[in-house]
């Protein structure tokens, strides 16, 4: 394994590949709310061969121990409110929050208001809001690139 | 046409139906909790419902003629306030209490332990609580709390109208919008006296095998990913993703939304569209089957499926699962075999060859239910479709029933109507009725292979919590 990697690495050096445009990484943690499922289905797909976030450094990681970005989706519920708060006070500083979806933003959410709590705003600040009912796969990928490039966000990791 | 009794005799009914060919398909409570209503079906379509007065918000249970009404009655108590006499104890189900003795079942024994998962999960997957008995990494029992995306759809919905009903039938579930939207459809047609006419029902038809189509594609992904075959995982979401895009060609939305209507159909597909939804069709069945036949002779993957997460046939029926995971035991139900109000004609259900009811038979039932879609689709997409109603044919009536075979089993809607507004509507989908299968399935195996169990059913929160 490690002469592989080290093989990997001389290759690497020797074709002598353009360095990426964006410095930096994001960590993102998602946690869904509330959602009709939808929001879910197309953040995978950003995982998948057609648009492989993970190349732009942007990756989808289990804890909010690891996590620079907090990624909702759906209107928040009464029963998920606590947790979301549990994930939002685990992240370490400096966090962002990304509120994915129409619903997460307070446009038209549907249900019985003493069930929901209300748009991720309700709850804590939100720095990047993605919307669409569900956003597609690049308008994901074109949001959260977005928040790479913000100078605030380039800033993530390196405090 | 739905029979509705609700004279005396309301266990006694239910005991002969179900000794005879019906099925349980669904209990709930009326707005109000006045009375308590249960749905069953035969496997001929035909459905009837029994009801029962909640005197003093008390009905008699029949969790002991029918395991399956377990997760109504809970229900209907948390969210009706209705107590059933003989279920005892009627734990809560959608109420979150926090004292675990309410809501899980005691484990004794030899250094038993508790292993609590969620809501949040780790990857990408919609929030619900396990919680797992286990000594070492063998799990004794599994308890599942879901309704943690509880968002009160249904009572949100009375009082709108039939046709604004959909909005929030809709909205329950990206992953089975089409196939809730058509069983409420059906339910309020139902109660209005209308038959769809034969391009309407062709048009749902192609609406419900699209989106079997990506949710298949997307099941055998996830379970490559619940093994961590990347390969596998990734040629499948990329199938999926282009499922997806061919959705948006035909009806301008990946996840197929607001393509369905109460009593009609906007849905036009003209000559060049069609012929260029079946090139795609063919390409991704094509693409499909390559990818099967690689997963086939992977036999490092292939170890990981059998024997695992059992659901035998006897255990599917009691807990009333549906859809693949109860065909996948031998269990050939399917509400396709007999839908007069979709164009399914001469439909024969599938079963795999090896129905043993464990990871890798429900996995096989995926690819067996994926050919038989792209074939019907083919048929169904031959000629151009034009918008399309529905024509009346019975009285009205201030009840509806309708069931669909969503991608993940039978889903039964009951809507109940003022006028034309809405009184009282239950969605009742395949997830909702499998869940219990899935605690079942974990027990006596490894904590470790639970993701993969877990991912071989690939069930909804969101149309179980709603």
């Amino acid at each position: 394994m490690l002469t592989l990697l080290r093989d990997l690495r001389r290759l690497r050096s020797g074709l002598a590949l353009p360095r990426p445009e964006r410095p930096g990484s994001l960590a993102i943690r998602h946690v869904d709310a509330g959602s009709c499922n939808g929001c879910e289905h197309e953040l995978v797909l950003t995982s998948s061969p057609h648009y492989d976030l993970q190349r732009f450094g942007l990756g989808l990681v289990a804890s909010p121990r690891h996590a620079d970005v907090l990624l909702v989706t759906g209107t928040v519920t009464t029963r998920m409110r606590e947790p979301l708060l549990t994930a939002y006070r685990a992240m370490p500083e400096p966090r962002r929050v990304a509120a994915l979806g129409d619903c997460a933003l307070g446009c038209h959410p549907l249900g019985t208001a003493s069930e929901l709590v209300g748009p991720v705003d309700a709850l804590f600040p939100v720095d990047l809001r993605i919307p669409g009912c569900p956003p597609t796969p690049d308008a994901i990928a074109a949001a959260l690139l977005e928040l790479l490039d913000r100078p605030a966000g380039r800033r993530l990791g390196r405090t | 046409m739905t029979a509705v009794s609700g004279a005396e005799g309301y266990r006694e009914r239910i005991g002969t139906a179900l000794a005879g060919s019906w099925r349980f398909a669904g209990l709930h409570a009326t707005a109000g909790g006045t009375a308590v209503r249960v749905l069953l079906a035969a496997p001929d379509g035909s459905t009837r419902l029994e009801s029962v007065a909640a005197e003093r918000a008390t009905a008699p249970s029949i969790v002991d003629l029918v395991p399956a009404a377990a997760w109504d009655e809970r229900e209907a108590h948390d969210l009706q306030g209705v107590a059933f006499a003989g279920h005892d104890p009627l734990r809560p189900l959608v109420d979150h209490d926090p004292d675990l003795g309410r809501w899980t079942v005691p484990v004794r024994g030899h250094d038993p332990y508790e292993v609590a998962v969620g809501p949040i999960h780790a990857g990408v997957i919609e929030s619900g609580h396990f919680r797992f008995h286990v000594v070492g990494d063998r799990i004794l029992h599994l308890d599942i709390r879901l309704f943690y995306k509880h968002r009160g759809l249904e009572r949100a919905a009375e009082g709108a109208t039939l046709e604004q009903g959909m909005a929030y039938v809709g909205r329950a579930c990206a992953a089975c919008t089409v196939a809730n939207g058509v069983a409420y459809a059906h339910a309020c047609e139902e109660a209005l006296g209308l038959r769809p006419t034969a391009e309407l029902r062709r048009a749902r038809t192609i609406l419900l095998e699209l989106e079997r189509i990506w949710s298949h594609l997307n099941d055998i992904a996830a379970v490559c990913a619940g093994v961590g075959l990347a390969a596998g995982n990734t040629r499948f979401a990329a199938l999926t993703e282009r499922a997806r895009r061919l959705n948006a060609a035909l009806t301008g939305h990946r996840f197929l939304f607001r393509t369905v209507a109460v009593a009609g159909s906007a849905l036009a597909l003209g000559p060049d569209e069609l012929r260029a939804a079946r090139e795609e069709l063919t390409a991704l069945r094509e693409e499909a089957a390559s990818g099967w036949r690689e997963l086939a002779f992977n036999a490092s993957f292939q170890d990981r499926l059998p024997e695992i997460g059992v659901v035998a046939a006897a255990a599917a029926r009691r807990l009333g699962t549906t859809g693949p995971a109860a065909r996948a035991a031998g269990v050939r139900e399917d509400v396709r075999a007999a839908s007069p109000r979709l164009a399914y004609d001469g439909f024969v259900a599938v079963v795999p060859e090896r129905a043993t009811g464990d990871v890798q038979a429900r996995f096989e039932q995926r690819a067996l239910e994926l050919w038989q879609s792209f074939t019907l689709l083919d048929a169904l997409l031959e000629h151009p479709l034009g918008p399309a109603v529905a024509e009346r044919s019975d009285a009205e009536r201030e009840l509806g029933v309708g069931r669909v075979e969503s991608p993940r089993g039978a889903t039964s809607c009951v809507v109940e109507r003022r006028g034309d507004r809405i009184e009282r509507l239950r969605l009742r989908t395949g997830s909702y009725a499998s869940w219990p299968a899935v605690a079942h399935a974990a027990a006596d195996d490894l904590l470790p292979d639970f993701p993969l169990i877990n991912k071989s059913f690939e069930l909804c929160y969101a149309c179980t919590d709603r």
